[in-house]
């Protein structure tokens, strides 16, 4: 196709041009980093495909069709249904809360009928639609310094409070961060900024000392001096990097990494499947999976670079920050640079919830490339 | 919101402002992403060495595999304490392991009954984490197979090889050699309070320690070098792989040989029989011990693989003492084994061997009557006809001539009253008494130190404070019968892994003038010859290979007068025989000793059973044999038509050696033999 057939009126609602405007570079790099994952867990189940491996590369290729179907929804869509997605999420969490199962001594799980899922991976995505729709008809002064800024705050706390009281504390960390990226981005002041950064350090040991709970603060404590405790709690630390160290440059080879295959590194195949990885491949492999990583995340970006509306910017860039904080926090987790919170390696980890969200996020993304020219305004499609 | 609310300057203005946001969330995750690199780099590059260490000591253990003991074997290298394979099955107590649920369904495997069940979770439970617990040795080969084929799905459960002590010859080495038994905790105290550190291989359920005799003397020489097994384990401990080629092989312990000799050491615990004692041969010449027998025995086997309480108190219980080596541990009064002392007591005073006395059947001394064995007495003796006849009376009145320092010294030269180096515990030194040994002796009592000449009497018969144990026994009488006269002493260990230990014969000459000795050897030949105490019990049948000895009955308690003289009635009050003898009489070679405990007459029932010991030792010996086989004066044969067909039969018969079978029976196969 010619840009002067892009340039038709019309021409872009076309489900062939749709899929054509769809980041396929994005979309190979996705699945590169999925397969890696499908590779390890093929690795560590001993050069089988049960348990993980099938099930891994299954969940892919349903989330990437998934993925491709939203992002085929127009984004005015998205943008009508913005707040709904999030209030639905906030009622899904005070519902959690009254009749939540309760997993692991964290009431976390919402289940309807043999269906259950965890509400706080729907607020996820729905911090994100929420805030892009809000500060998509505010103007920069008011998104720069002003009290109106105390509705982002509140929508960001209702549910980071929700899912904390939980409790999951990763969680509610990363919504916060989510939404305080977007509260940057869409261009906060740096006045702000430094008063919030500064509060927030002088908030966390005390945070930590006192309102914790007893094992969240020995994670805490463990992840500052690992080896104070090399059989309870800093064994996963480190046995993990171990596992990373005793890789070396090149690795151990495919299936030769004694630390997973023998079971020292715990969770192997979902939180810790980066130090599998690691052990097997070596540092090159390690490079090769966060360049690709990087790459997804630039793309990603490009993505809210492209967009012409607020709204499409600021949902691209922030599902864009969700994602670069669970590269970040597990990669730091697993080499020993922050405390081990349940976070896994979106794509390469097992586990079907954090994928789905991901993707999901992802498809959000591709539409707004897709609709990267649409105009949104306030007024259409919306129920507010 | 209304709308239009925002101008398109500031849409503009929003736009920019994002994109210089937008510049800040790739730049955070961009150093993000640098930062995991360099953390990765720091990781897999630069510390890559420490971690392969890390997972190598995760990945690998070496397990700690005991050493083969060292077998041990007599003077011929028959074995006498050997090892076998053992099918052990073994629980550790560990993360995930349910110790009464994993018993439970072993006993659908093996044979554990409840009792055994309760005990056994017992051990688990008290025993440290990851230490196996064996919960069944000696498995059959279906058992160990069955349980190894489901060790996957039994966490905390081993089934192994291992190696089991065994004793082939049962009880005749029990006390010699002893046995091996598990670890316990008083051995490992003894060892901390010794100030060492125990060996950690102690630890190991297959380990066994020396508990008795040679296993326990020489442990640290049997014991060898443990080495280990290089195995892959996984998180918990399991083995998912040995690697061969990472072994450390074991050092096995060290081969030991005894001076012993199997078919003299059975023969000697055959013919006690029901009887209770000891009986102890050496070479006369170099002071080897062919035999160490104590009565009755037991299986060390037994012990290996664990006494039951019961097994155990009817051992400890029984009243001819099983478990006690007579021979080492047992102490007796020598009775009149102990005139051959006394004969060169008088000698040393310088007596005439050819004085005589009467006897009339006794002798009154400090208004009481000391009885002679013989109540109608033996009339006039000489030193020669008092030995041969053990006439009381003799010695009874030349102890008042001679002395008890002069007794003492005599006795102690021959090696009574100490104890050898023998390289096994046990022994007790016993008491050669005299004046000073008296005065010593009741400190605290001083009516009792002075030494009364009454005593001299009955320390001149062996009895009195006397005595001595059945190896000092036998010493005295190689001594006595050395060819160099020399002051033999006693070896039980010839080498340990190869190198061989002192022997017994290179000490200095006893201080003695030959001809002293030579009188009492003249004596004991006597004893054993026509007319003499010992002549029915000591024909050999060997042709002109003779006996000479000394008979021996120690009374155990003082006889009420005209009293049954510890000749019936109950056992524990009977007296003891005793027997010291030596062969041949021309050329001495083989001394021995032997004690029957409460076996009332010396001549009865210890000189029959010197004899078959002696017998079965000068059948085995090769110069023996040829003497005994030596031809006889027969007129030339003829070689007749068989031999004429058959020229090149290799038969090389000495000849004339079929013609005395009377005399020489071949050395037939004894019981328990090794084939």
């Amino acid at each position: 196709m010619t840009v002067s057939a892009l340039t038709r009126p019309g021409e872009r609602d076309r489900l062939v041009v749709k899929f054509s405007e769809v980041d396929w570079l994005f979309v190979l790099v996705l699945c590169l980093i999925a397969g890696a994952g499908a590779l390890m867990l093929f690795s560590i189940a001993g050069s089988s495909w049960d348990p993980w491996a099938a099930q891994h590369v299954g969940r892919f290729t349903f989330c990437l069709v998934l993925m491709l179907a939203l992002a085929m929804i127009d984004i005015r869509v998205w943008f009508a249904l913005a707040y709904p997605i999030y209030g639905i999420g906030v009622l899904l969490l005070i519902a959690v809360e009254a009749v939540g199962d309760v997993r692991l001594g964290a009431q976390r799980w919402l289940s309807i009928g043999s269906f259950s899922f965890q509400p706080s991976e729907v607020m996820k995505l729905g911090i994100v639609l929420a805030l892009a729709r809000l500060y998509h008809g505010v103007s920069a002064e008011r998104a720069r310094l002003s009290w109106w800024l105390l509705i982002p705050a509140l929508m960001i706390a209702v549910p980071v409070g929700l899912v904390a009281h939980q409790p999951d504390l990763g969680t509610a960390m990363l919504i916060l961060l989510t939404g305080v990226a977007i509260v940057v981005m869409a261009g906060l002041s740096w006045k702000i900024i430094g008063a919030g950064v500064a509060a927030f350090l002088a908030i966390v040991p005390p945070f930590v000392l006192f309102v914790m709970h007893d094992y969240q603060r020995q994670r805490v404590l463990t992840f500052l001096d690992p080896e104070s405790d090399p059989s309870g709690s800093g064994y996963h630390i480190l046995q993990s990097m171990i596992a990373l160290g005793s890789g070396g440059l090149l690795g151990k080879g495919y299936g030769l990494g004694s630390q997973s295959q023998l079971n020292f590194l715990p969770e192997k195949q979902t939180d810790f499947i980066f130090a599998t990885l690691a052990e097997e491949f070596g540092f090159v492999g390690c490079i090769s999976i966060l360049i690709l990583y990087a790459a997804a995340i630039f793309m990603a970006l490009r993505t809210s670079y492209l967009s012409h509306s607020h709204f499409g910017r600021l949902a691209a860039a922030g599902v864009t920050a969700t994602f670069t904080l669970y590269v970040l926090i597990n990669g730091a987790m697993v080499m020993g640079l922050a405390p081990v919170v349940g976070v896994p390696m979106p794509m390469l980890s097992y586990g079907g919830t954090v994928m789905l969200t991901v993707m999901i996020g992802f498809g959000l993304v591709q539409s707004v490339r897709v609709h990267r020219y649409a105009e949104v305004t306030s007024g259409k499609g919306s129920f507010v | 919101m209304t709308q239009p609310a925002i101008f398109f300057e500031e849409v503009n203005e929003r736009q920019g402002v994002f994109h210089r946001r937008a510049i800040l969330l790739g730049g955070f995750a961009g150093l993000g992403i640098t930062a995991l690199g360099a953390r990765l780099a720091y990781l897999q590059l630069l510390e890559t060495q420490r971690y392969e260490k890390l997972a190598t000591s995760n990945q690998f253990n070496f397990k700690l595999q005991p050493a083969p003991r060292g077998v041990i074997v007599d003077r011929n290298g028959a074995v006498l304490a050997a090892n076998r394979p053992n099918f052990r099955l073994m629980v550790a107590r560990d993360k995930g392991v349910d110790p009464e649920a994993t018993i439970k369904t072993l006993a659908n495997y093996v044979p554990l009954d409840e009792t055994r069940q309760r005990r056994l979770l017992k051990d688990i439970n008290s025993a440290p984490k990851r230490a196996p617990v064996s919960v069944m040795e000696d498995m059959s080969w279906e058992q160990f197979s069955a349980i190894n084929v489901r060790a996957p799905e039994l966490p905390g459960v081993t089934a192994d090889m291992g190696e089991v002590r065994v004793y082939p010859h049962g009880g005749a080495f029990a006390h010699v050699i002893g046995y091996v038994a598990k670890v316990n905790k008083d051995d490992i105290d003894a060892i901390t309070k010794a100030g060492r550190t125990p060996d950690p291989i102690m630890l190991h359920p297959g380990f066994r320690i020396g508990k008795q005799g040679v296993e326990k003397a020489l442990d640290e020489a049997l014991r060898g070098r443990p080495g280990a097994r290089k195995v892959e384990v996984d998180a918990n401990g399991r083995e998912v792989r040995h690697d061969d080629a990472g072994d450390i092989p074991a050092t096995p312990g060290a081969e030991i040989q005894l001076t012993l000799d199997v078919d003299i050491q059975n023969r000697a615990l055959e013919v006690f029989g029901e009887e209770s004692g000891g009986a102890v041969m050496m070479d006369c010449r170099t002071g080897d011990i062919l035999c160490m027998t104590s009565a009755p025995s037991f299986d060390a086997n037994r012990f290996v693989r664990g006494l039951t309480g019961g097994e155990y108190r009817a051992l400890a219980g029984y009243e001819r003492k099983p478990l006690l080596d007579k021979c080492l541990s047992g102490l007796y009064p020598p009775g009149s084994t102990f005139k051959t002392m006394t004969a060169l007591a008088v000698l040393m005073a310088g007596i005439d061997p050819e004085a005589r006395v009467t006897c009339g059947g006794g002798m009154n001394f400090g208004g009481r009557y000391f009885h002679c064995h013989k109540r109608g007495g033996h009339g006039s003796q000489n030193l020669n006809d008092a030995i041969k006849n053990s006439c009381d009376t003799y010695f009874y009145s030349m102890s008042l001539r001679v002395g008890p320092d002069r007794i003492a010294q005599a006795a102690r030269a021959f090696g009574l009253g100490q104890t050898f180096d023998i390289g096994i515990p046990g022994q007790k030194k016993g008491i050669v008494p005299d004046p000073a040994w008296k005065k010593r002796y009741f400190k605290k009592n001083e009516a009792m130190q002075p030494w009364w000449p009454g005593e001299n009497l009955s320390y001149a018969i062996g009895q009195g404070y006397l005595q001595v144990n059945c190896l000092q026994l036998a010493v005295m009488t190689a001594r006595l019968a050395n060819p160099d006269y020399k002051a033999l002493n006693p070896r039980l260990i010839k080498s340990v892994g190869g190198k061989e230990l002192p022997r017994g014969s290179d000490v200095p000459a006893l201080p003695f003038p030959r001809d002293h000795i030579d009188r009492v050897r003249a004596g004991m030949a006597a004893v054993t010859d026509v007319g003499g105490t010992g002549y029915r019990a000591s024909q050999l049948g060997l042709g002109d290979i003779l006996m000479a000895g000394k008979t021996g009955t120690a009374q155990v308690r003082n006889y009420a007068a005209g009293g049954s003289r510890g000749k019936g009635g109950t056992w524990g009050l009977r007296d003891h025989g005793l027997f010291v003898a030596f062969a041949p009489i021309d050329a001495p070679r083989y001394a021995i000793a032997v004690i029957v405990q409460h076996g009332m007459g010396g001549s009865t029932a210890a000189a029959p059973r010197a004899r078959e010991i002696m017998r079965t030792a000068l059948l085995k010996d090769p110069e023996m044999m040829a003497r005994v086989q030596k031809p006889l004066p027969m007129p030339e044969i003829t070689p007749d038509i068989e031999q004429d067909t058959a020229p090149l039969t290799p038969t090389v018969l000495p000849p004339g050696a079929q013609a005395i079978p009377t005399v020489a029976p071949a050395p037939a196969p004894l019981p328990g033999r090794p084939t």
